[in-house]
């Protein structure tokens, strides 16, 4: 086996679904709301850089920027349609997980009907240079999709610790009712949350059509995975959400290099199922201390 | 009535002749107010009229004396066919007869329309409607066992087309290789089903909410890319076909798909009866005292909650593997599109339209949905985007879905109702309209009404003068208007009624007001202490008077 390719291969995997999942922890444990319109945000964003590398320019970190931002600007639409409105509303949590399936729903098949069900494929962003090491090759995409994910969540993660509207989020995440009464304003921080984690979808996306194209459907399959990989490391914390992407990179690396790439999703959910099974609030979860809706 | 203050007049005290030393002989007092001046002012309509009441329609049917205990029932059971009320009309003393709820009715309209849909339709149309009629009874079908795991087990699962894609799947698969005859599916697929759905009760036995939905949506995702990717299951065209099929091959194609809309419409109704076998007795009574975050008392009263829960969604499972054999022993195998995300989605819109938790919003939602997406078919990616459309609209207003409509609207219209009547309220007032239509008793209108031209009137009398010589002699003979407010304020009923507390250990008096029930201590009313009780009197005095005023 080769332990090079699975290492590389561990961390590739683990920082795009790290990027992912944290995006849904924060939403979930600040807004009490489960985007399930990420895959719609994520091919939104996808289109976004398309759009903007046909008409504009095709310089990669101009294309990178269109498509976060993209992302962010995905993120306030949602936003607005389903967390501003019911957000204070009876039933919230069941009702903004309906109404973001239904944005999903919608937002996908606008997609469709505008763009047509043929895939996009993105220009190549960092290049096409490959550096050989002792026993590896790095391209330029393994490279550039690490280095650009890491840099973009070590930012995220410092705009939360160190600046004021990072303050609100995670005094929101800790404890929204408090926050709240302190003068917090619900729907503003709302509005930072949603852009914050639309981005970085936005980044996913173009990160991830190096590999892959950029479809209408294309975000579902990375929706679900970030979804269960939140949900594996505790819906809320950072710090699981990055154990499991780590647990879960290593898992698909390896399945893919003993078994086959056809097993890994199965290989995937009977770990996560596991993993549930010991611990049912997620690896970093704590029962009692995790957001009850 | 600043008028007649003004004009004073003397009192001459009839009791100074006998006791001259404790009494004074004349006081100042407020003139004489006519209290007929004061009715005939209250008796002028200045109100303005609002149209209150909150009665709600209900047709009555006549019914007889004799027949009083003379109902019908369901043929083994005591069940009633519908739930009526008898009473006797108060005024015309005729023997009526009310139908409580009128659900039933519904059922069996909507049941006939949709059973003689195919004798009704234009022969152009058949073709479309019978495939949606078809695509309709299994949908339905499906929802019906999804909501008693949504709905009545209240376990927000996700993977319902996961277990019955499986089953189609492996009965299409048995059915293939070992030759299975088509009646032999649904059993089988229900067997599978109910050990998929053992396989996938575990997690929810640990998980709660969120997490088992995002897992079971997580399987869902599993099952797809399993079956699309197995060699056995057809990943090269796109389905599994062959299975053996209970439509006869010689009949023509009208006829097939009459016979299949039928078999379908068969299929929903064996599930609305599941639907009513669970919901409606032991299972469903147990879970309805088990609503989420309430799971504690539940548990507290000796109800096993989570046994009842599982048990429903096993009995769910067997019914949607049964359901899964039966699709296809219908279509004669089954294609990918069964598990994608999209039709997990429309499932759900489905439900969520309907309104989650009844039987009748899983049906009416499965018909809004099919309609969209297998009869405007010709919309293309349109009719989704109306699809999700509708359940975001439905997501955003409405509280529980269509048939949530008719609470909400009661809920919401009561709401203004009393804000309208909170700006008109007034403390010691009239009954408002709102509230007369509902006393009981008429005559209780009548004394509020007459209390509050009471109280108008003797409002006229507080003046100066009355308080100064209350304040001179609490008690003993005084002047006629003092007289009347002392007759008014002792004439109040007992609860918080003030008086006059003797304390022993400060030689004091202090202002209780009573509680008005028997053993319920007065409560203390200020802290101040009297030093007498012509004080004390003359405290309890301005309380009232000061309550007189404000009211």
């Amino acid at each position: 086996m080769d332990v090079w390719f699975v290492v590389s291969n561990t961390i590739l995997l683990a920082c795009i679904y790290g990027t992912l999942a944290i995006g849904v922890s924060i939403t979930w444990s600040s807004l009490g709301l489960l985007n399930l319109a990420y895959g719609f945000i994520f091919a939104f964003a996808g289109y976004g850089a398309w759009l903007f590398a046909q008409h504009v320019s095709a310089w990669g970190p101009a294309v990178l920027a269109s498509g976060v931002l993209a992302g962010a600007l995905g993120g306030l639409f949602v936003c607005a349609l389903a967390f501003i409105p019911i957000h204070d509303k009876p039933n919230f949590t069941i009702r903004g997980l309906i109404a973001t399936l239904a944005i999903n729903l919608i937002g996908t098949q606008s997609l469709l009907w505008w763009f047509g069900p043929r895939s996009k494929s993105l220009p190549e962003i960092f290049g096409t240079w490959k550096l050989s090491l002792p026993g590896m090759t790095l391209t330029a995409d393994k490279a550039g999709n690490v280095i650009t994910s890491v840099v973009m969540l070590l930012l995220v993660l410092r705009w939360m610790r160190s600046s004021r509207g990072g303050l609100e989020i995670r005094a929101m995440m800790m404890n929204p009712h408090a926050a709240s009464i302190v003068g917090i304003g619900v729907r503003r921080t709302s509005f930072y949350v949603m852009a914050i984690t639309g981005a970085l979808a936005g980044l996913a996306a173009v990160l991830l059509s190096q590999t892959y194209y950029i479809s209408p459907f294309g975000g579902l399959t990375p929706m679900i995975k970030a979804v269960s990989i939140a949900l594996c490391g505790g819906l809320g914390s950072v710090q699981g959400a990055i154990i499991a992407a780590i647990v879960l990179g290593l898992n698909e690396a390896l399945t893919t290099v003993a078994i086959g790439g056809r097993y890994v999703l199965i290989t995937q959910f009977l770990m996560i199922i596991l993993i549930l099974l010991v611990r049912p609030r997620g690896i970093a979860g704590i029962l009692d201390r995790a957001r009850e809706a | 009535m600043t008028e007649l203050s003004q004009a004073q007049r003397t009192w001459r005290n009839p009791l100074f002749a006998w006791d001259s030393a404790q009494e004074v002989e004349q006081l100042p007092t407020a003139s004489y107010v006519s209290h007929q001046e004061i009715w005939e002012r209250t008796r002028s309509s200045r109100t303005e009229l609002f149209k209150v009441g909150r009665l709600r329609y209900y047709h009555k049917w006549a019914g007889h004396g004799q027949s009083t205990w003379r109902r019908s029932r369901y043929w083994p059971t005591r069940r009633r066919v519908l739930r009526i009320r008898g009473e006797y009309n108060d005024k015309s003393l005729r023997r009526e007869k009310t139908i409580v709820d009128k659900r039933p009715i519904w059922w069996v309209v909507g049941l006939m329309v949709l059973a003689l849909v195919p004798l009704i339709t234009p022969e152009r149309l058949e073709n479309t409607l019978l495939t949606a009629g078809v695509t309709f009874g299994i949908y339905a079908a499906i929802n019906l066992c999804w909501m008693l795991v949504i709905g009545t087990a209240s376990i927000f699962s996700l993977a319902t087309y996961a277990i019955v894609g499986t089953a189609a799947f492996m009965t299409a698969y048995a059915s293939t290789m070992f030759g299975l005859p088509w009646w032999l599916l649904p059993p089988l697929g229900a067997i599978i089903g109910l050990i998929f759905g053992g396989i996938i009760a575990l997690p929810a036995t640990r998980l709660d909410g969120f997490y088992y939905a995002l897992l079971t949506l997580g399987l869902n995702e599993l099952c797809r890319v399993y079956f699309v990717t197995s060699k056995e299951f057809g990943s090269a065209t796109g389905g599994l076909y062959g299975a053996a099929t209970y439509l006869p091959q010689d009949w023509s194609s009208t006829g097939q798909l009459q016979l299949a809309y039928y078999a379908c419409f068969t299929l929903m109704l064996l599930a609305l009866l599941l639907y009513r076998f669970i919901n409606g007795r032991q299972l469903g009574r147990i879970l309805r005292i088990a609503p989420e975050k309430r799971e504690a008392f539940a548990e507290a009263t000796g109800v096993d909650f989570r046994q009842a829960r599982v048990r429903v969604f096993l009995i769910s499972s067997v019914g949607l593997g049964f359901i899964g054999g039966f699709y296809s022993a219908n279509y004669g195998g089954v294609a990918f599109s069964i598990f994608s995300f999209d039709t997990v989605l429309l499932g759900l819109a489905m439900l969520v339209i309907g309104g989650i938790g009844r039987a009748e919003g899983a049906v009416v939602g499965t018909l809004i949905v099919v309609f969209f997406d297998k009869v405007l078919i010709t919309l293309g990616p349109i009719r989704l985007i109306i699809i999700g459309l509708i359940m975001l609209f439905v997501v955003l207003y409405l509280r529980n879905g269509l048939f949530g409509i008719k609470q909400q609207f009661r809920t919401w219209r009561d709401k203004k109702k009393s804000e309208r009547r909170s700006t008109r309220a007034e403390k010691g007032g009239e009954m408002l309209p709102e509230e007369a239509t509902e006393a009981r008793n008429p005559d209780d209108v009548y004394r509020r009404r007459y209390d509050k031209m009471q109280r108008e009137f003797l409002k006229k009398l507080v003046t100066p003068e009355v308080i100064n010589e209350h304040r001179r002699a609490p008690q003993g003979q005084h002047s006629e208007s003092l007289e009347r407010l002392l007759i008014y304020f002792r004439n109040q009923p007992q609860p918080d009624k003030y008086a006059i507390s003797a304390l022993q250990s400060t030689n004091g008096y202090r202002i209780v007001a009573l509680s008005g029930h028997r053993g319920v201590a007065p409560r203390v009313v200020e802290d101040k202490i009297y030093r007498s009780p012509v004080e004390a009197y003359h405290g309890v005095f301005l309380r009232r008077v000061q309550d007189l005023l404000e009211s």
